[in-house]
């Protein structure tokens, strides 16, 4: 574990971002809030990263620029040989199609349609989509699959939205506060799904979280404070979810 | 200003564009309201003081030839007050250039133009002066359409002689508001005129010195017309009387009558459907704001705001979108009654024009848009009313969805995801869905509605020029002729076939039922005119007995079979009685035929022959045109073609003007249901867009969940306005008709097209302007939020 303000991933491993200098500054009537205040960043493919700290530190910030639903001010941003940074709008849609998968704390299912028509939903937009039925399967819910979002609880609902965001096989998990709204049991079933699609898929997996215990299921951990990494930490033991102190 | 009237007024600002939707179809209520309402009361009142000033008759009569002094034994009648005789005789005018017939019918009047009965307004010039025989008074809209002025000089030939008349007035009297020429469907005042003349000047012109033809009697208060009628008829009947009608038969009044009675109609049928939908649209509405303001709602009970005050709070918001509704439907309504009114003013000829719209026509209709916005709001109000604090600031329960049929049948189908999306929302608020439908349904029905009534009247210009009547030209007689005419006629050059025509004048009773009617002759193998019902089939007459017109069976309660007392006017008073063979729907007036032999048994005068129709060769028209008119005998001459193209020209005339309000009204409604489901569906799926933005979907492919619902629900609705426009158009039509005439449902497949295409396109620019939301969805917001 090493507390130095290193971004450059311990072992070599293909390169899924880079940013450099990333800041956001969101005008909010006559005060500027300064979200992000220059970030470099470079995250391996392939790696679980957690981002953590306090509220408004910049890590939702960071994550929605990554997914590309969100623009930095200035800087720039690498996804594999894209810049991200340099896409117009259809362009950043066109990317988040192909390669993000996300997860939300309030698992954002649409209520009209059931566990497995949710998952169609991504699958009809998606070139080399597993089955529906596979991507339940992975996280224990075939047999509910034609149940609706209020007919399930909340873990399965987040195990849906889980489904949701692995069944088009993306290169990046953008989780934001993936077990916010989950008791610890319920939580570590989607974590321990999470780090499956991990293991199995090779994705790239990026988690924010309040929850410091979860930080250990990392291989690296960066530590928000006021808009920048403040710290990174790297776990040469990752521990499995059902292992975590909660 | 109260915390809560400030939140009412920020909602207002907030959802201006759903308010101003429901008040533009408050608004279209009010307006044709209105506009109805003010044109009908102004055209009552105008005619109303018209009629009193200038001292319209109440009875009237016209005869053959009668000594003048029958005027006093008709005054005697008991019930009459005031009695007057008249000469009315027609001429035919000759203009230098103008070959197709032009004829005036001319009044005397008294020195000066004075009369007791059916004043002369002179509104240029002066009054004839009562012998000499070259003054005369022409009506105004002849003056107008050919541009006489005062001075001008017009030759005549009256009663076999040409006279040079001399314009020393313009003029118009009560009982000429509106006329037209025997034997025309359509008034035509260039080739019509009404003409006043001296009395004396008039007797020597006619040869009927000391003897009038027509007479008018006022009535004392409280007199019975029906008794005075039958008292008329029994002294004028031996001089040729055709038997004493009141003003509600009177041409001139009857005509304005209907016009009143379909402005009527108009506000029974035409602003209950915008009212019902505004009333559907503040449902919908408020629901949803309510919907959304649940935990506000529950905030303030706990602050200890009672139901009423938090009740009323809403109740305030449906009567604010009704003022906006008032204010302008009542301002747009009045600018538009203005301008129908001076429209009506153009057709039917007063004096002086009062348009006034009567502060309870604004109140009345301010009441019904308050009360239907009020009705509409009861639903959400009770809502508001029945949520208990603690209930309401607890977040609602999620939308239960169901997988019921629709579920199965999407599978079946194979849609995707987003159509389950669909279809599911659809079903799982059936109530707005229906809303939505039917909103956009009656603002389809309503315009094809409208428009029917154009493809109406062409069918019935159809129907009367093309299929009832295939001459060319009608020639009517001075007097009826006997049979040499016809030969006569036959042997000019370009004449390929002539036939008579005439109509005797009876009574047709029916116990203590009447009706006066001309009974018109028609020979058996007549090719030129024949009887064409509704639907344009031809309806042979029968060999013997009588057919009858289905308002005049209806009004004499007389069905195939039954025996009808027949009474001859004009001439000889006989009495006998016929039997009805058939009944014939038919689209113009209340008529009866007969053949011409069953006819001439009954009058037992040979064949007399009124008038003449004649098939021509087009090459000869304009000469053969000129030699009838130069027939002494020949009163008038009607072109079929010119007649047609007229009556072409007034749908035409109609269509410019009226086309543009229909469409807006249509649109109004079209714009308010889909802006309303709209905005309401996207504030309700913006969470579930921005989920599937996050997801990947590009902004065109978002848009299809929005737009698609309401495509879907479109397109429903277009099936549905068409039944429902034919039935609208149907109950429209049979309002609108009248004994003069019954205009056919007949409506053009185009017309549905129209109407379809306008709704759409309404539609779909409404639903576009929303879409482009779809755009500005804030993504990053709905990561954090909880929907």
């Amino acid at each position: 574990m090493s507390d130095a303000v290193d971004t450059k991933p311990s072992k070599r491993r293909e390169t899924a971002f880079v940013g450099q200098s990333l800041k956001k500054t969101y005008i909010t009537g006559e005060t500027q809030v300064h979200a992000l205040r220059g970030v470099d960043l470079e995250i391996e493919a392939g790696e679980i990263l957690v981002l953590l700290g306090p509220s408004g530190s910049g890590k939702s910030t960071l994550l929605n620029i990554i997914g590309g639903l969100d623009r930095p001010t200035s800087g720039q941003l690498w996804y594999r040989d894209t810049e991200l940074t340099a896409l117009n709008e259809a362009e950043l849609t066109r990317f988040r199609r192909a390669s993000i998968g996300f997860i939300f704390q309030f698992y954002n299912l649409i209520p009209s349609l059931t566990a497995e028509e949710n998952v169609r939903l991504v699958i009809d937009i998606a070139d080399d989509p597993m089955p529906a039925k596979d991507a339940l399967e992975l996280v224990g819910l075939a047999d509910r699959r034609h149940h609706f979002p209020a007919q399930l609880s909340g873990g399965e609902q987040q195990r849906v939205a889980v489904a949701r965001a692995i069944a088009k096989r993306p290169g990046v998990l953008l989780c934001d506060e993936p077990t916010g709204a989950l008791d610890s049991a319920t939580g570590v079933r989607v974590l321990e799904t999470l780090a499956q699609a991990n293991r199995e898929l090779g994705t790239t997996l990026i988690l924010i979280t309040h929850n410091a215990g979860i930080a250990a299921m990392a291989d690296r951990v960066f530590n928000f404070l006021d808009g920048q990494i403040a710290s990174i930490q790297t776990n040469d033991v990752r521990i499995s979810a059902s292992e975590m102190v909660w | 200003m109260r915390a809560l009237d400030t939140k009412l007024m920020r909602d207002l600002w907030r959802l201006r564009g759903q308010a101003l939707a429901i008040g533009l179809v408050i608004g279209a209520a009010m307006a044709t309201f209105v506009m109805a309402m003010g044109v009908h009361h102004s055209l009552t009142e105008t005619r109303d003081a018209y009629y009193d000033r200038y001292k319209y008759a109440d009875v009237f009569v016209s005869m053959t030839r009668a000594p003048r002094s029958i005027v006093q034994r008709v005054e005697a009648i008991d019930g009459a007050a005031i009695a007057e005789g008249r000469i009315e005789q027609f001429a035919t005018l000759e203009f230098p250039g103008r070959i197709e017939p032009v004829r005036a019918l001319i009044n005397s009047v008294g020195a000066g133009g004075q009369s007791k009965l059916n004043q002369l307004v002179v509104i240029r010039g002066q009054g004839p002066v009562i012998d000499k025989s070259d003054e005369v008074v022409i009506d105004k809209a002849f003056a107008d359409a050919n541009e006489i002025g005062l001075g001008a000089h017009i030759d005549a030939i009256i009663y076999g002689s040409r006279i040079r008349l001399k314009v020393v007035g313009i003029g118009l009297a009560p009982d000429y508001i509106w006329s037209i020429a025997p034997g025309e469907l359509v008034p035509d005042a260039s080739r019509f005129g009404i003409f006043w003349m001296g009395e004396k000047a008039l007797e020597a012109a006619s040869g009927r010195t000391g003897a009038i033809n027509a007479l008018s009697l006022k009535l004392e208060r409280g007199a019975s017309e029906r008794e005075v009628i039958r008292h008329v008829d029994a002294i004028v009947g031996p001089y040729g009387g055709t038997g004493a009608v009141g003003r509600e038969d009177h041409l001139s009044n009857a005509f304005l009558n209907s016009e009143l009675d379909q402005l009527e109609a108009m506000t029974t049928i035409i602003p209950p459907i915008f009212l019902l939908v505004s009333t559907f649209l503040v449902y919908v509405v408020l629901g949803r704001i309510i919907r959304t303001e649940r935990e506000e709602i529950g905030l303030m009970k706990a602050f200890g705001y009672g139901n009423a005050e938090i009740g009323w709070h809403y109740l305030k918001f449906a009567i604010a979108v009704a003022l906006i509704g008032i204010v302008l439907g009542s301002s747009v309504g009045w600018w538009m009654g203005r301008s129908m009114t001076e429209q009506y003013a153009e057709y039917y000829r007063f004096p002086f024009l009062y348009y006034q719209v009567s502060a309870s026509v604004f109140a009345t209709g301010a009441a019904l848009a308050f009360g239907s916005a009020g009705i509409g709001a009861i639903g959400g109000v009770r809502a508001a009313a029945a949520l208990t604090p603690a209930v309401a600031m607890s977040p609602p329960p999620p939308p239960i969805y169901r997988a019921g049929m629709v579920e199965k049948l999407g599978r079946w189908a194979g849609i995707s995801a987003v159509g389950s999306m669909i279809v599911r929302h659809i079903a799982r608020w059936p109530g707005r869905s229906a809303v939505t439908v039917s909103g956009v349904a009656l603002s389809l029905g309503l315009l094809f509605a409208t428009i029917q009534f154009i493809d109406g009247s062409r069918a019935m210009l159809d129907n009367y020029f093309f299929r009832a009547q295939r001459q060319d030209l009608s020639v009517t007689f001075i007097e009826p002729q006997n049979e040499k005419v016809l030969t006569e006629l036959a042997s000019l050059p370009g004449v390929l076939r002539v036939e008579p025509a005439r109509a005797v004048p009876v009574v047709l009773r029916n116990g203590a039922r009447s009706e006066r009617v001309g009974i018109e002759a028609a020979g058996s193998d007549d090719r030129l005119t024949v009887r064409v019902d509704a639907e344009g089939y031809e309806v042979p007459l029968p060999a013997a007995g009588l057919m009858l017109s289905r308002p005049l069976a209806t009004k004499l309660a007389l069905a195939p079979g039954d025996r009808a007392e027949v009474e001859l006017l004009g001439g000889r008073q006989t009495r006998t009685t016929l039997t009805v063979a058939s009944i014939i729907d038919e689209l113009i007036g209340t008529r009866a035929y007969a053949r011409s032999e069953a006819l001439s048994r009954l009058t037992r005068d040979g064949t007399p022959v009124g008038s003449a129709n004649l098939l021509i060769d087009p090459l000869y028209r304009d000469r053969l045109i000129i030699e009838l008119g130069e027939m002494p005998q020949v009163l008038g001459l009607t072109e079929r073609d010119a007649a047609m193209k007229l009556f072409e020209q007034i749908i035409d005339e109609n269509i410019m003007s009226m086309m543009g309000f229909y469409i807006s009204f249509a649109s109004a409604i079209a714009v308010g249901v889909v802006y309303n489901s709209a905005r309401i569906l996207f504030s309700e799926r913006a969470h579930e867009l921005a989920t599937m933005r996050v997801l990947g979907y590009h902004r065109s492919e978002v848009g299809i969940v929005l737009l698609g619902e309401l495509a879907l629900l479109v397109a429903i609705a277009v099936p549905v306005g068409c039944v429902t426009g034919y039935w609208l158009a149907q109950l429209m039509v049979s309002m609108f008709s009248s004994d003069l005439f019954r205009l056919p449902f007949a409506p053009n497949r185009s017309s549905y097209g129209f109407a379809t295409l306008v709704v759409l396109a309404s539609a779909s620019a409404t639903a576009l302007i929303v879409a482009r939301r779809v755009a500005r969805l804030d993504m990053v917001r709905v990561l954090k939020a909880r929907d």
